[in-house]
């Protein structure tokens, strides 16, 4: 959820409204912005599952320290989203293992 | 392969404020950060810093660090964004990674301001989303605009803990509770004061036991230990959150520090692992420089000038400055650093439960450490409360050391005295004039400060609080009182809301609340707020 009003900040300095796609649904951000947060504005907040226990992470550290939050944009798995400017038409896709679909599923 | 007389890796405080004071001497400066945006982390920290005016204390980090920005383009400092630095190599070669490429430049000198990592906790369910570094919501909420969660609950009482709590609220989120294994608050009383009479509830002396959820945080439980930090069974509490905050500590990253070969020495006190630097920020490397947490976990002011006595000490081993200059200008900045480094929260003393008293010999408040608040009985032993004065006075619930004077530094009518020493205890003067102009109130980077007018009006005395929080009451709005644990004691009507641009965006609130709770009332909240 973004914060609407702060009684500090006067305004986040934003790009313009881009569209995106994540897992095959359009969804919009700001240009600029880190996938991770334009995810979480949209409630998106698993960003992928773990090899061996399958178990689902996000964001943890915000900072690009941490690689929770990686996933697969544009094709290219493993990318820190907290650390990846948002572009209009960009495809982010939740990591399972490196690859965009569970395993056994059909490629 | 470009050559640079001078590379600073990271553009934080340190790496920063090191890139201003060399190039201002001429150095040929250049400046790699991984981040997007410069300023570090400064640009997370929306509270008014602590100090005195030579280390910009009341101004907000956001501010100062948009200021080191403007500062380091006038003096040409060249500042490169998204660019990690991957290694530093014999003869200072750096490896850089900019735009999916890896090139190589070398340097006469180094410094490396890289700064430091949060710690994280583990336990079980700690992998859940949801669960994040306090740093975490920080930059979510604070540089992006991006609530970090709804209901949270915060692990860690220390100064992160505290203030980033403070944060999550003015962000609009709730703060069910804040958690601590340790028996005492971490950080500065202040912070928590603030926390505490907006009725945020602490635990002290509980740890998390696990984070419970599908696919995400739906519930923390915590349970009290005991003083082998041993669970006490059948304490356990459990409280429906969406997200988790972890602030226990930071680590210095020093890996690249490592990679140049630097000495390193381990210490708990600095976070684990860092350089070792001599008090000219020199490594064990000749040409290479540490400043900034990356040299031993402090804040931002201390990492600000010691950025400059690295950044002197560089343009002084070019050349670019004489010996005496160079002596001149890092005694300046070192008995500046030393300023800050006094208190019962230094280094030295963090932590120290033999410390019992003020310097001034005054009995801590053991409310204030052990439940984040001062006791109704306790604040008028301090020099900051003080009586016998007609309408308007002062009073100051800054009762630890801590090095910070903006409140003597403001007050047109010298009401409030520090003294030279800026961790003195701010004393209140009796038979000074109180003009109840809210300059104390509003400039207070602990929001300690409040005013009290007995005579408002027969039977009733008006209580002005510092105000950071949306929506702001407005005069005539009606409502309750209450104390410092945040409990309501009793009615309370609006009856000014000053907002300046001296106040810098703290707003003081003032209330009228029945004359004998003069001494307790000290934050309104509206009828329509449930508590």
């Amino acid at each position: 959820m973004r914060v609407q009003e702060h009684p500090i900040i006067s305004e986040f300095k934003k790009g313009p409204l881009v569209t995106f796609e994540f897992d095959g649904k359009s969804m919009q951000g700001y240009e600029g912005e880190p996938v991770a947060m334009a995810l979480k504005a949209n409630g998106v907040i698993i960003h992928r599952y773990t090899t061996r226990n399958h178990e689902p992470r996000g964001m943890f550290c915000s900072i690009g320290r941490c690689t929770d939050c990686v996933m697969i944009v544009d094709g290219v798995p493993n990318v820190r989203t907290c650390m990846t400017a948002l572009k209009e038409g960009m495809k982010v896709q939740t990591q399972y293992d490196k690859s965009a679909l569970e395993k056994g599923e059909n490629q | 392969m470009k050559r640079y007389e001078l590379v600073v890796i990271g553009a934080g405080p340190s790496g920063l404020s090191a890139a201003i004071e060399a190039a201002s001497h001429g150095m040929q400066t250049i400046v790699f950060d991984e981040n997007l945006r410069p300023g570090g982390q400064l640009f997370k920290q929306i509270h008014k810093f602590f100090g005195s005016k030579e280390h910009m204390a009341r101004i907000r980090g956001i501010d100062i660090g948009s200021k080191l920005v403007d500062q380091a383009k006038e003096v040409g400092a060249e500042v490169v964004l998204g660019a990690p630095v991957m290694g530093i190599y014999p003869h200072k070669d750096i490896c850089v990674h900019k735009d999916n490429k890896v090139f190589t430049c070398k340097a006469d000198n180094i410094i490396i301001a890289t700064g430091a990592s949060e710690n994280a906790l583990a336990f079980p369910g700690w992998t859940l989303p949801g669960v994040m570094g306090a740093g975490s919501a920080q930059t979510q909420m604070n540089l992006h605009g991006i609530k970090p969660g709804s209901r949270i609950l915060m692990m860690g009482s220390g100064n992160v803990g505290l203030v980033v709590g403070m944060q999550l609220k003015q962000a609009g989120c709730e703060l069910v509770a804040l958690v601590d294994a340790s028996p005492r608050i971490g950080g500065y009383g202040v912070h928590a004061a603030k926390l505490s009479r907006t009725g945020v509830p602490f635990y002290l002396g509980h740890t998390i036991v696990r984070a419970e959820g599908k696919d995400r945080v739906e519930r923390a439980v915590i349970a009290e230990v005991d003083s082998k930090w041993q669970l006490v069974p059948g304490t356990e509490k459990t409280f429906d959150v969406d997200t988790i905050c972890i602030a226990v500590g930071l680590s210095p990253m020093y890996q690249l520090a490592m990679s140049a070969g630097c000495e390193l020495n381990d210490d708990p006190k600095k976070g684990g692992t860092y350089p070792i630097v001599d008090e000219y920020g020199a490594t064990s490397v000749d040409g290479i420089f540490a400043a900034g947490d990356v040299t031993g976990i402090e804040e931002a002011s201390s990492a600000m000038i010691g950025g400059r006595i690295v950044g002197a000490a560089a343009a002084y081993r070019a050349g670019y400055i004489t010996k005496e200059e160079h002596e001149k200008i890092h005694k300046q900045y070192t008995d500046s650093l030393m300023q800050l480094r006094q208190g019962m929260f230094a280094g030295k003393n963090k932590g120290n439960p033999n410390i019992i008293q003020t310097d001034e010999g005054i009995e801590l408040s053991q409310f204030l450490l052990k439940k984040g608040y001062i006791g109704n009985d306790e604040i008028m032993r301090f020099p900051g409360y003080e009586t016998g004065f007609e309408g308007f006075r002062p009073v100051v619930e800054c009762t630890q050391n801590i090095p910070c004077n903006p409140c003597q530094d403001v007050c047109p009518n010298k009401c409030i005295i520090v003294g030279d020493n800026i961790t003195g205890l701010p004393a209140v003067q009796k038979g000074a004039k109180c003009t109840g102009c809210g300059l104390c109130v509003s400039a207070c980077p602990g929001q300690a400060i409040f005013l009290i007018n007995e005579k408002f009006e027969q039977g009733k005395a008006a209580v002005s609080l510092p105000y950071e929080f949306l929506p702001l009451p407005q005069k005539g709005d009606k409502g309750y009182a209450l104390d410092r644990s945040g409990n309501k004691i009793c009615e309370a009507e609006v009856v000014d809301v000053k907002t300046s641009k001296a106040y810098d965006r703290t707003n003081v609130l003032t209330m009228k609340v029945p004359f004998e709770f003069k001494n307790q009332a000290r934050f309104f909240v509206g009828e329509k707020e449930g508590l």
